[in-house]
């Protein structure tokens, strides 16, 4: 009796057999038994997992992305148009206490309840790492709430008013300042307020280039 | 309802990865570098390679954001994008190799990522097959393209694809002959992963 050949029995892993070899199938122990393993192995290869990158690759690649220009990371501030326009600062306002409260709180102030673990207080990787996630989910709600914001009012990038927009940095600085005051080794928060204060002091300078010294 | 938000989360991660943000585009890599790696893994059969076609296929996709439309799914445009660097980038290799002279035989066995004695048996028997078949049969048996789709990513027909194939799990068999062998012995449950 002449056996199914192999390239036969791996084709019919998905396809149907003809009638002849239905029928050595039928009769042939060696070919069955054959093809539940050839069955096993194509099973076996679909539920292959998933590999973790080497350590590092993230590393590597944040750097060429940057070197590429992909990844534009000009500041908390300016990227999120805080120093723009007056018409801002209330949405401004929020935008810092909710990141205050959410992505930073997360990692920081650790006493929030009610939205799952937190980084302080997971006792395991994988409670932190989701805990991670979470304060990411709420980073990327809050900053597409803040543009959902911006185009709803019609924000004209022209705006340039130095009096307004020194007005909105102080107003931004003093809740930055009561976020660090709460939160004080908080790096993200730190950041955050360093920026607004520079781009404070740059408005400032600004106004007094206008000719408007002593305006405050 | 908890997936109709992860979507909408994932289309905003996009959208703000598009256009630049640093924290967005670390998300989008947490979430799918396991499948980018794995995928350019086994295609290239090289560790060293696999993370130099990882990092191409994610430059591509960061610098292709701005086009995604929504079409596919994020991770399947993501995974098509990988299948593809690795691709282009062997065939590159190959090109050069050519041109260069025959490359040593000695090439290290990647250690895998798998606590799981068949997993291991099975990704260094992929790494043994001839480069044409180990793609087919990652392709379609690990990756579940179809052989339209196969014979598009590799410009070849859907037949030659199904001939590849079929060759490929017949050298597969006969690499994991033992493990065969001990399968049959103790029935179809050896082969659970």
């Amino acid at each position: 009796m002449e056996h199914l050949t192999a390239e036969s029995l791996a084709r019919l892993v998905d396809e149907p057999a003809d009638a002849a070899e239905q029928a050595h199938l039928e009769e042939c122990e060696a070919c069955t038994a054959e093809l539940a393993v050839m069955r096993g192995q194509t099973e076996a290869l679909g539920a292959l997992p998933e590999i973790l990158p080497p350590m590092g690759e993230w590393d590597v690649l944040e750097a060429q992305l940057r070197s590429e220009g992909l990844i534009k990371d000009p500041g908390l501030v300016r990227k999120l148009g805080l120093a723009r326009t007056p018409a801002w600062m209330p949405a401004a306002a929020s935008l810092v206490l909710f990141l205050g409260g959410a992505a930073a709180g997360a990692g920081v102030t650790a006493h929030r309840t009610g939205e799952g673990s937190t980084v302080a207080e997971s006792t395991t990787v994988e409670d932190a790492a989701s805990a991670v996630r979470v304060a990411e989910d709420h980073y990327v709600t809050a900053v597409s709430h803040y543009r959902e914001l911006m185009e709803r009012d019609g924000v004209d990038d022209t705006m340039t008013d130095p009096i307004s927009r020194y007005a909105a940095l102080e107003h931004l600085v003093s809740v930055s300042q009561a976020a660090v005051r709460q939160a004080p080794g908080d790096p993200f928060l730190n950041g955050f307020l360093a920026s607004a204060l520079a781009e404070r002091d740059a408005a400032a300078r600004m106004v007094s280039v206008s000719g408007r010294e002593n305006w405050f | 309802m908890r997936d109709a938000s992860a979507g909408q989360t994932e289309r905003q991660l996009i959208r703000l990865a598009a256009d630049g943000d640093l924290r967005a585009i670390r998300t989008l890599y947490d979430r799918y570098a396991p499948r980018v790696y794995a995928v350019v893994r086994r295609i290239a059969a090289d560790d060293d390679l696999a993370q130099d076609y990882a990092q191409e296929a994610w430059i591509r996709a960061i610098r292709a954001l701005p086009t995604f439309r929504g079409d596919a799914r994020f991770s399947t445009w993501l995974h098509r994008i990988a299948v593809n660097a690795a691709l282009q980038a062997l065939r590159k290799m190959e090109t050069r190799a050519k041109r260069e002279g025959p490359a040593p035989d000695d090439v290290p066995v990647a250690p895998v990522h798998s606590d799981s004695l068949l997993q291991i048996k099975l990704e260094r028997a992929l790494d043994e097959l001839p480069e044409g078949m180990r793609q087919v049969l990652i392709l379609h048996d690990v990756e579940g393209y179809t052989h339209e789709e196969i014979g598009d990513v590799l410009g070849v027909t859907s037949g030659t694809s199904k001939s590849q194939l079929f060759k490929a799990r017949a050298k597969m068999r006969a690499l994991l002959g033992d493990l065969a062998q001990d399968a049959q012995e103790d029935g179809a449950e050896a082969w659970s992963i």
